[in-house]
């Protein structure tokens, strides 16, 4: 039974690590926590379940339809809502992702309705394989592991090895010097907003696959995507990974010995990292000199 | 300063005014010669929304009604309003309806925090309200004066499912999981009812947070406990995130479910399949059912509300509506508070498409019995046990 919880934490984990990472891409580039997040994945989940029903296209084109619109959407929202803020600050930026998140909510439930709705991936989760000792891993599982794997082996090539990267990196550090380095900082936020859509919207695809989709599913996997992310520190992307399976672990284990307890292992883990480490347990910290 | 003392005066009055209108000074009557206006508050917008169609139903018994020329010439207004699943909003549009536009009685209702929040403000303004659609034990112990509960506790649900699952289906084993609220404690009282009184016990209880969408650890421990059924009273992502999870772990117990995932149209589909042979408990005739009364609710519904789909919830509201039009029925020309109370407190054995209905002026819970439902192929309801009565109530003793 603990391997089966190990797989079954380790899986659940991994997608919020790539949810997370969504995450930290804008706090990366921004230091902006972007509460819209969850509802930017569900809106693109909910183009590709359109694209599939309505249209009756199949899983692929939908997918790649969804993946177009959440860039877009992350590049609308980014030019749209955040830029024209005036002299904005953080807070202003982060209250302004909160308005962000209540209109694509409503949108969705003005377009697509509350009641739930069924989204099937090609990775089944009734497909199941037996590893050892009647241990099982299924399809949904095996293709979050390599979604995640991919990922951190790009994030962490693009941040070092790209021009781009390297740019998001220190409009983060410094948006002034950035400037007077060259960088156009506007189009960096820009391409943080539409590749952290992107990243989002295929995590949301996969939650959506494992429960059900309307308009408020994705309200939960973004506090525990969040979780993972301060756990691993919001300037990492390997500690949001090893974040996210950690808390996936926690969680599985907590939900099988206390149940009552498992809902608040994720706050419990925001709290504890923010009085005992801030900075996460995989970042580094910038002290910034005037 | 003596031009103060007016001053003072005037805010005095005008708060007093504002208090007394709060206190239903002013509320206006909620009939006249020519129509009764009766409404509903529900979460037609929101994530809640597909429960709204519960307040939509009682418009399609309202329309069949007039359409026969109303009720000793008076015709019935249905009006609905968005709360969104937000007490604090129940608040502000049940005010709004009582006072502003006049209403005699409301009906259906779902949300349990949405109707304590303004359970009070009804009986203070004398307002009947008729079928709640939810089960709260608070609303009918002890007996409010105007409310009238038509659905059955979900205790006595719980151990009516349990004696099914004990002695019909012969599993002994029983793992429950439970939303850890009022709701689902509730269900769980009533299953824990039923197994002390066969000298048994859960193999397993579980709580579950409405909100959590990984549940792989709940089903693992219901695994390792050999739960070979396991009875829900959870809402619909949760019982649909179970099977799903259960599925990728080959766990295959008998999954029975309160009447709240009954829907089983809805259910096979947003579960991809999953839902076929679950087993749950029902209020009501099933609504793709052959029965006389049902066709009839069906017929109209498609004439009167083409756009709704006749699921369980659509149904229902007609059904928590049915006792209110009976009673309206009974009292004729001369309606008053008090001439609708009166009928709705002799109700016998009264039954529409729910439940038998028994009310007295000491007992405002209606029912005491349910259906025992399987979902088929494709989310065909299969009617398996009639209405069966708890034996085993407390509240009837």
């Amino acid at each position: 039974m603990y391997g089966q919880l190990i797989i079954e934490g380790l899986s659940i984990g991994a997608c919020y690590a790539v949810f997370g990472i969504a995450v930290v891409i804008i706090y990366k580039t921004s230091e902006v926590i972007n509460f819209a997040q969850g509802e930017m994945a569900m809106i693109s989940t909910f183009v590709a379940y359109h694209i599939l029903n309505v249209y009756g296209w199949p899983f692929w084109y939908a997918f790649i339809g969804a993946c177009v619109f959440a860039v877009l959407l992350g590049l609308f929202i980014e030019v749209c809502f955040l830029r024209p803020a005036k002299n904005p600050s953080v807070l202003g930026l982060i209250v302004i992702t909160l308005g962000a998140e209540m209109l694509l909510m409503g949108l969705a439930g003005w377009k697509w309705g509350g009641e739930q709705k069924d989204f099937s991936l090609p990775f089944s989760f009734h497909k199941t394989h037996e590893l050892m000792g009647g241990l099982v891993i299924n399809d949904w599982s095996i293709a979050v592991f390599v979604m995640a794997a991919v990922l951190m082996i790009f994030l962490f090539v693009f941040f070092r090895y790209t021009k781009l990267g390297v740019a998001m990196r220190a409009t983060q550090q410094n948006e002034h010097a950035a400037r007077i380095m060259g960088i156009k900082v506007e189009r960096v936020f820009s391409f943080a907003w539409g590749f952290s859509s992107l990243i989002g919207a295929l995590a949301g695809m996969f939650f959506a696959a494992r429960s059900t989709l309307d308009p408020a599913y994705m309200m939960e996997p973004f506090l525990r995507a969040f979780a993972a992310a301060v756990l691993g520190g919001l300037m990492s992307i390997p500690g949001v990974v090893i974040g996210g399976g950690i808390l996936g672990l926690l969680e599985n284990f907590f939900g099988f010995y206390w149940p009552a307890w498992k809902p608040i292992v994720a706050f419990l883990v925001i709290v504890l990292v923010l009085c005992i480490r801030p900075s996460g347990l995989f970042a580094r910290h910038y002290e910034k000199k005037v | 300063m003596k031009g103060r003392v007016p001053l003072l005066l005037g805010v005095v009055l005008g708060m007093a005014l504002i208090l007394s209108a709060g206190m239903g000074f002013c509320v206006p009557p909620g009939f006249d010669d020519k129509e009764i206006r009766i409404a509903s508050w529900g979460p037609l917008t929101g994530p809640a929304a597909p429960w709204g169609a519960v307040s939509r139903g009682p418009a399609v018994l309202a329309a069949m009604v007039n359409e026969q020329g109303g009720i000793s010439g008076r015709k019935i207004r249905h009006i609905v309003r968005d709360d969104m699943y937000n007490p604090a909003q129940t608040k502000v549009v049940v005010k709004e309806l009582v006072e502003k536009e006049g209403i005699f009685a409301f009906v259906s209702g779902p949300s349990s925090a949405g109707g304590l929040a303004v359970k009070d403000y009804l009986a203070q303004n004398k307002i009947i309200w008729v079928g709640p659609a939810t089960s709260v034990k608070e609303y009918v112990f002890p007996p409010q004066p105007y409310l009238f509960s038509v659905y059955p506790l979900y205790e006595d649900e719980g151990s009516v499912l349990a004696k099914y699952v004990v002695e019909k289906l012969g599993i002994k084993e029983i793992g429950v999981v439970y939303q850890n609220d009022t709701y689902g404690r509730n269900g769980l009282d009533g299953v824990r009812q039923r197994l002390n009184h066969l000298k048994m016990k859960p193999v397993v209880e579980i709580p579950v947070e409405a909100t959590e969408k990984d549940l792989s650890s709940h089903v693992l421990k219901l695994k390792s406990a050999g739960a070979k059924a396991v009875l829900m009273w959870v809402n619909p992502t949760t019982g649909v995130v179970l099977l799903k999870t259960a599925a990728t772990v080959g766990y295959k117990p008998q999954w029975v479910s309160s009447n709240t995932l009954s829907d089983f149209a809805l259910m096979n589909k947003i579960s991809g399949g999953l839902w076929e042979g679950v087993i749950t408990g029902a209020f009501m005739l099933p609504p793709d059912s052959d029965d006389p009364r049902v066709v009839k609710y069906r017929e109209a519904a498609k004439k009167y509300a083409p756009e709704e789909r006749f699921g369980v919830f659509f149904m229902a509201g007609m059904m928590f509506a049915e006792p209110l039009i009976e009673a309206f029925k009974r009292v004729g020309k001369n309606l008053s508070t008090d001439a609708v109370l009166k009928a709705l407190n002799s109700m016998k054995g009264f039954q529409g498409v729910g439940p038998k209905l028994t009310w007295s002026p000491h007992q405002h819970q209606g029912s005491d019995s349910i259906q025992i439902w399987k979902c088929g192929p494709g989310g065909k309801t299969i009617l398996i046990q009639d209405w069966t009565v708890n034996d085993l109530a407390h509240w009837k003793k």
